[in-house]
């Protein structure tokens, strides 16, 4: 990962959501970014060049433009159709996001379009988080990593976070993802948790 | 037989998909709804002569994928009518909007005429606007001309909603009115929304405020919402308004099923209806 003067940045096409230019790169900004959130509180977690990613829950491709500019190419899945015309935007100036609109619970919808991945991220939130992620297991190569964005508000909001967290954490497992490491992500995004697996 | 995107692919053999992205974006559509599709592999597509290398097979995937979301894009924002929602809240605040400039323009010119007062009735054919343009300043009727054009586009806009309305929930506005069928829709959030809503949620679109202090503190809860502004709801006595209300979103409620499912008037259920509404007005 780059990092210029304490700022994360990428290397790539400017001007996606206002970001800020530092010395040519773009700032990619923690608290507009959950993944840059993590980097900020430090994670092994690396993109390389030759990486090809799975992005669920791809929004309006603010994440979805910094993680293109580290990896090769970048299968970003989107249901709702107003952050979808926003991400085609985005997928427009650059050669390696492909944009997929649909389900991410769905994953047999866009099987045709995405070949094995070396790392998924699963940004949805949706009370049915965990199965999302797992459901899509398919599309990870041995080896390959997946990053769970944990919200357990949208899991369910009256259980405390720690509950939560705990029954996400058998669930992942016993869906046959060793986890590797837990971070929670305050102060940039309180009760939210990052976890990262990978597939044996 | 294994077919992926570029191609069907048989043992060495392979059969190349044609490469304008418009048929590849067809096919990958049929290959997931077939739901027996393989994960694609680009080594695949090169050894067997689809594809010349990985970059031509990402280039062409990506293109596939613009057209492929584009085209679903088009169609979930025509399935749900998003248009005709848009137009009711333009409408809305369109009304908000002249309300607060004709608001703001009397009372610059109160303060600037003495002798004005609101409480002067108007003749018949005069508007409150056209009584001030008299005497103003060439300002406030520069303004004043704005707020007359707003009105025009207002009635221009609100004709548009109750045609549109007319074609797309025709038996909801053969029941209530293009206008309050629309209004129901934008409330509801959408056709979909307002086809799967029970009746008595349909009763109450508009009357949030209403209906949560009812939940909250125990005041009586609304008889009525949007509906209130059809003819046989706000024109029935007091006493049989609530009943009034509560038929009509009833059968409502079934037209939004109809308009939404079958896409076509019902003239036998509209005329039963109509008739189970003008009953539950004439009820003592």
């Amino acid at each position: 990962m780059i990092w210029i003067e304490g700022h994360l940045v990428s290397v790539g096409p400017g001007g996606v959501y206002g970001e800020r230019i530092l010395q040519g790169c773009r700032v990619w900004d923690p608290k507009r970014s959950k993944l840059a959130a993590l980097y900020y509180l430090g994670t092994e977690l690396e993109l390389g060049p030759d990486h090809r990613v799975l992005y669920l829950g791809a929004a309006n491709g603010t994440t979805v433009s910094h993680v293109a500019d580290y990896t090769e190419v970048v299968y970003s899945v989107e249901v709702a159709p107003r952050p979808m015309q926003d991400l085609l935007v985005v997928a427009g100036s650059r050669k390696n996001i492909i944009p997929i609109l649909a389900d991410a619970g769905r994953p047999d919808l866009y099987r045709p379009l995405v070949e094995e991945v070396d790392l998924i991220y699963q940004d949805v939130a949706s009370p049915r988080q965990v199965s999302i992620l797992l459901g899509n297991i398919c599309f990870l190569k041995e080896g390959g990593t997946a990053v769970l964005m944990l919200k357990p508000r949208s899991i369910d909001v009256t259980r405390p976070p720690e509950d939560v967290f705990r029954e996400a954490q058998t669930e992942i497992e016993e869906g046959g993802l060793r986890i590797l490491d837990r971070v929670l992500l305050s102060p940039y995004y309180p009760d939210h948790l990052a976890f990262l697996c990978r597939r044996d | 037989m294994e077919s992926y995107w570029f191609g069907d692919v048989e043992g060495r053999a392979c059969e190349p998909a044609p490469g304008d992205p418009g048929l590849l974006a067809e096919r990958i559509e049929l290959l997931a709804g077939s739901g027996d599709a393989c994960i694609p592999d680009w080594r695949i597509a090169v050894r067997c002569g689809a594809l010349r290398d990985r970059a031509e097979y990402l280039e062409r995937l990506r293109d596939a994928a613009f057209i492929l979301a584009e085209k679903n894009l088009g169609r979930i924002l025509q399935a749900d009518h998003s248009g005709l929602i848009q137009m009711v809240r333009m409408l809305d605040q369109l009304d908000e909007v002249i309300n607060l400039l004709t608001e703001r323009s009397v009372e610059w010119h109160r303060a600037t005429h003495p002798g004005f007062s609101r409480k002067r009735t108007l003749p018949a054919d005069r508007t409150l606007i056209a009584l001030i343009r008299q005497d103003a300043d060439e300002t406030l009727t520069g303004l004043l001309d704005e707020i007359e054009r707003l009105r025009g586009q207002r009635s221009l806009l609100m004709k548009q909603v109750s045609r549109r309305a007319e074609e797309v929930l025709p038996n909801c506005s053969a029941l209530a009115g293009g206008l309050v069928a629309a209004r129901l829709a934008a409330e509801a959030g959408g056709i979909r929304e307002l086809a799967v809503m029970p009746a008595a949620s349909i009763q109450v679109l508009g009357a949030k405020t209403a209906l949560f202090s009812h939940l909250s503190t125990g005041t009586p809860p609304p008889k009525h919402g949007i509906v209130y502004q059809h003819g046989r709801v706000h024109g029935a006595r007091r006493e049989n308004r609530g009943r009034v209300a509560r038929t009509l979103s009833a059968k409502l409620a079934i037209a939004a099923r109809i308009d939404y499912y079958r896409k076509c008037a019902d003239t036998e259920f509209l005329l039963k209806a109509a008739d189970a509404v003008r009953r539950a007005g004439r009820r003592e």
